[in-house]
């Protein structure tokens, strides 16, 4: 009863981590740094997003 | 002609009589109020992007002011690209965005310029990052392309302090993430131990939910929790105490009672502590995108500064920066332009706007011998100026070095919530010392014992809705001076607005629009008012001079058609001539007539303070004459009015002459008006007003206001002034409408009134828990529920001040 608990609580842990690592990540790269712009790009035409096929 | 036709297809504003481009849509044939809006619609719908007229959403039609310029100077424009990878950025300020979709016109219209890889606008600042190939394409070419389609681009470069505060923001929101993660592991193990006192929880367990809850609190309360315990350190060595010493004081308390609670078998608050961190945390981090927000705004109110000047070289002229400038040096200063230094006209005459340097309404005018001052602008010829000072000793230098010197005499407000702390932390210290003495004497509790008790009383008593108090109220409060075009630099900026008691005005450009108007029409016998206008616009139809405009403006309002005039031939200070219809008309001053051979013009006598009247002759008959004045402003009354009525005294302080200030202080019921002062008098009777008790509201525009400004306890800047005035202000209008000071004024009483409640709240419900620490029957579900409830209340109470405004502060 004890290890189980213990070991889920290492997990958990580890995911937080790995969170934490992606946001550490994610701030370095500057993808907080407009906030306003990417809540509106979704709406616009992605003819030339990369992935799609071009006509 | 009354009938106004529909509104341009590009820009939205009206069109001007006699300027009409058509072109046929698909759909039906659009208008267009000039060349540069065709133009404009021409490359957007040939690029195919035609949706963004579709998709716009402009809350006010029209273009940004000099729109459409057509020349960059390249080797300017040069020195700001800078290389990225393989290829070259430049940053750019794209001024003139207004909503999403002009987001997405700019960048893809700059996208599809051969040779630009990447081109990314960023919606909240305006401003734009594109990265391209030097080999394929020019930074003037991307230049060109913004202003085609009618925005306004200039180069960026961030300076020095917007990068610390980038750097400062990111560790900020490093600090926070962090304490976030751990904060959210952390709640879990404090549930399992609440669930544990209600239900029994074995020895060992608990134990071990303990050593992790440690675990996690440690970095929060040392890592991310560091510029508190720093600034407490700076508190307690300056013996003043503030918010962040209250905060440190409970965070380390309850960390190390925790600690010896795990010990011992006790009770943790290791939530206490870590939920306080991280609670402040974001209290800054909101605090700080109000800041943000206001900065960006700001940037893009502050025009290009002339930076650069013309100057001879033999014969040549040479475009040279005015830092290059040296005494002796000729350069040539055309119409529209500023003048970049101080000196003296040695060919040529023009007129002088000089109000932003001195307040004077109408321009002056300056022909050989003249001096002419940084700053004002050349209005009508072209004039050859030799520089008698270099650029760091003109006037606007001068100003910016008493603005220098007003600024750091500015002491930092002592904030609400410091003010509140200040007299809580000793009041709490003296509590707990009073608690282990009573403990420890009266009822026998042991050192131990008495000692823990005493630290709860400050682990309850540290409100963790401390550091949301203030930044909740500030976010909403900004956020609703935003909205209604009011700016305010900084939370304190409302606090100190909130509590002001002087309201001192500039005359010129504040209270008055700074430009004249016409507000008379006196007619010559046998003719009709309505030719007359038309005959004077006809003739002013090139000028650049403001009386010209105001002749303009007033027949274009009044429906009056006036083709232009030809062969139009301008005297700097005397007036205008050409031809209309055949016949030779001449406008100006009665002596420009008299020398022209017309005859019958009537004395001016004497006019009223402030007022100007230019008379109008026809083949040599005069016709009548314009009165023209410096108007107030529709809303200065109200705004004079509604200060008056709160009880805030009013001052009226002028670099123009004393007459025309104590007239206009008379009509707008403002108790004192003061004239022909210099800058830095302002300043100084500003400084003795405030050493008297006052807390000083100065509201200006020019660049002779600036030290007045900076000088104040607030300084506010109305939009369309001098950048000198908008960078030194704390409070910047958006649009010259003064009755957007009042709304800002009722915001800043209403978020302050907000804040007050949102400190009770947040001391409130730690308080109660005061006596059940003393008594040592605190528990940590308590502790838990204080957390909680206060911090509800206080967000609950600001998100109030969001809703709110929307009821009591739209204005028609």
């Amino acid at each position: 009863m004890d290890s189980s608990l213990v070991i889920l609580i290492v997990l958990s842990l580890f995911l937080g981590c790995g969170c934490w690592l992606v946001f550490l990540w994610a701030v370095k790269k500057g993808e907080f740094d407009d906030i306003e712009r990417p809540k509106h790009r979704m709406l616009d035409d992605d003819d030339d997003k990369p992935g799609k096929s071009k006509n | 002609m009354s009938a106004s036709p529909a509104p341009c297809f590009h820009c939205g504003a009206a069109i001007p009589a006699g300027v009409l481009v058509q072109e046929k849509g698909p759909d039906a044939v659009l208008s267009f109020c000039c060349r540069g809006c065709h133009g404009a619609y021409l490359l957007i719908s040939g690029a195919g992007l035609t949706d963004f007229y579709r998709r716009r959403d402009w809350q006010e039609p029209g273009l940004a002011a000099d729109s459409f310029q057509s020349s960059f100077n390249a080797p300017y424009l040069a020195r700001f690209v800078h290389p990225a990878g393989a290829a070259s950025a430049i940053d750019i300020i794209i001024e003139g965005i207004r909503c999403a979709s002009c987001v997405w016109l700019n960048e893809k219209i700059i996208g599809q310029l051969p040779g630009v890889q990447e081109a990314r606008v960023n919606y909240a600042t305006g401003r734009a990052r594109v990265v391209f190939d030097p080999e394929l394409v020019t930074p003037t070419a991307i230049f060109s392309r913004i202003a085609e389609i009618g925005y306004r681009a200039r180069p960026y470069t961030s300076s020095a302090a917007q990068e610390s505060a980038k750097r400062e923001q990111r560790d900020l929101l490093l600090r926070f993430g962090t304490a976030f993660f751990l904060t959210m592991q952390l709640m879990a193990y404090s549930f399992a131990l609440y669930a544990g006192y209600f239900q029994g929880i074995g020895a060992q367990i608990k134990g071990l939910l303990q050593v992790f809850s440690w675990l996690v609190t440690t970095p929060v309360v040392f890592y991310c929790g560091w510029p508190f315990l720093a600034g407490a350190w700076r508190a307690l060595a300056n013996r003043s105490p503030n918010m962040e010493l209250l905060i440190a004081i409970g965070a380390l308390s309850s960390y190390g009672y925790s600690i010896y609670g795990s010990l011992s078998g006790g009770e943790v608050y290791y939530e206490t502590a870590a939920m306080i961190v991280t609670l402040i945390l974001a209290g800054r981090l909101l605090e700080n995108a109000a800041k943000r927000r206001s900065a960006g705004s700001i940037e893009l109110l502050l025009g290009l500064c002339a930076g650069q000047a013309r100057r001879f070289s033999g014969d040549a002229l040479e475009t040279v920066d005015v830092a290059q400038l040296a005494v002796g040096d000729l350069i040539l200063v055309g119409p529209g332009e500023r003048f970049p230094t101080d000196g003296r006209v040695v060919e040529g005459s023009s007129d002088v706007d000089q109000s932003p340097a001195t307040g004077e309404a109408l321009p002056v005018v300056k022909g050989a011998g003249d001096e002419v001052i940084a700053g004002s602008s050349n209005l009508t010829g072209a004039l050859r100026v030799v520089c008698e000072k270099v650029a760091a000793d003109s006037f606007i230098a001068r100003v910016a070095r008493l603005v220098e010197e007003a600024q750091s005499r500015r002491a930092p407000i002592q904030r609400v919530a410091d003010r509140a702390s200040a007299g809580f932390v000793p009041a709490v210290l003296v509590l707990a010392l009073g608690t282990f003495c009573w403990q420890y004497a009266a009822v026998g509790g042991g050192f131990a014992g008495s000692l823990m008790s005493a630290l709860a009383v400050v682990v309850i008593a540290c409100p963790c809705a401390l550091g949301l108090a203030t930044p909740t109220a500030i976010l909403a409060g900004t956020g609703a001076a935003a909205a209604q075009g009011v700016i305010f630099k900084g939370g304190d900026i409302l606090e100190r607005l909130s509590r002001v008691n002087l309201a001192v005005f500039d005359k010129t450009g504040t209270l008055t629009c700074g430009l004249p108007e016409v507000t008379g029409v006196r007619v010559a016998t046998g003719v009709s008012a309505e030719t007359l206008l038309s005959l004077a616009a006809s003739v002013e139809s090139g000028s650049l001079h403001p009386i010209g405009k105001a002749i303009r403006d007033h027949a274009a309002g009044l429906g009056i058609p006036c083709p232009p005039g030809t062969e139009l031939r301008g005297v700097a200070g005397g007036g205008v001539t050409g031809l209309v219809a055949g016949e030779r008309v001449a406008v100006g001053s009665a002596r420009f007539l008299a020398e022209g051979g017309v005859t019958g013009v009537p004395d001016d006598g004497t006019l009223p303070e402030g007022e100007l009247v230019v008379f109008v002759a026809c083949s040599g008959s005069y016709q009548g004459a314009l009165v023209l004045k410096d108007r107030m402003r529709q809303d200065a009354p109200e705004l004079v009015e509604y200060f008056n009525r709160a009880g805030i005294g009013t001052l009226l302080l002028s670099g123009d002459r004393q007459a025309s200030a104590g007239q206009a202080a008379g009509v707008l019921g403002i108790a004192t008006g003061m004239g022909d002062l210099s800058p830095a008098q302002k300043a100084d009777y500003l400084g003795e007003l405030r050493r008297c008790g006052a807390i000083v509201l100065m509201v200006g525009d020019g660049i002779n206001d600036a030290p007045a400004l900076s000088a104040a306890d607030i300084g506010c800047a109305v939009a369309g002034g001098t950048d000198i005035a908008i960078e030194t202000s704390d409070l910047v209008l958006v649009r010259p409408d003064l009755a957007r000071l009042s709304d800002a004024h009722r915001i800043a009483r209403r978020t302050m009134g907000v804040v007050r409640q949102n400190l009770v709240w947040a001391f409130l419900y730690n308080i109660v828990g005061i006596p059940l620490a003393m008594t040592g029957r605190l528990t940590p579900i308590y502790a838990a529920a204080a957390m909680a409830l206060s911090s509800v209340c206080v967000v609950g109470n600001s998100l109030r001040l969001v809703r709110l405004r929307l009821v009591r502060y739209r204005r028609g």
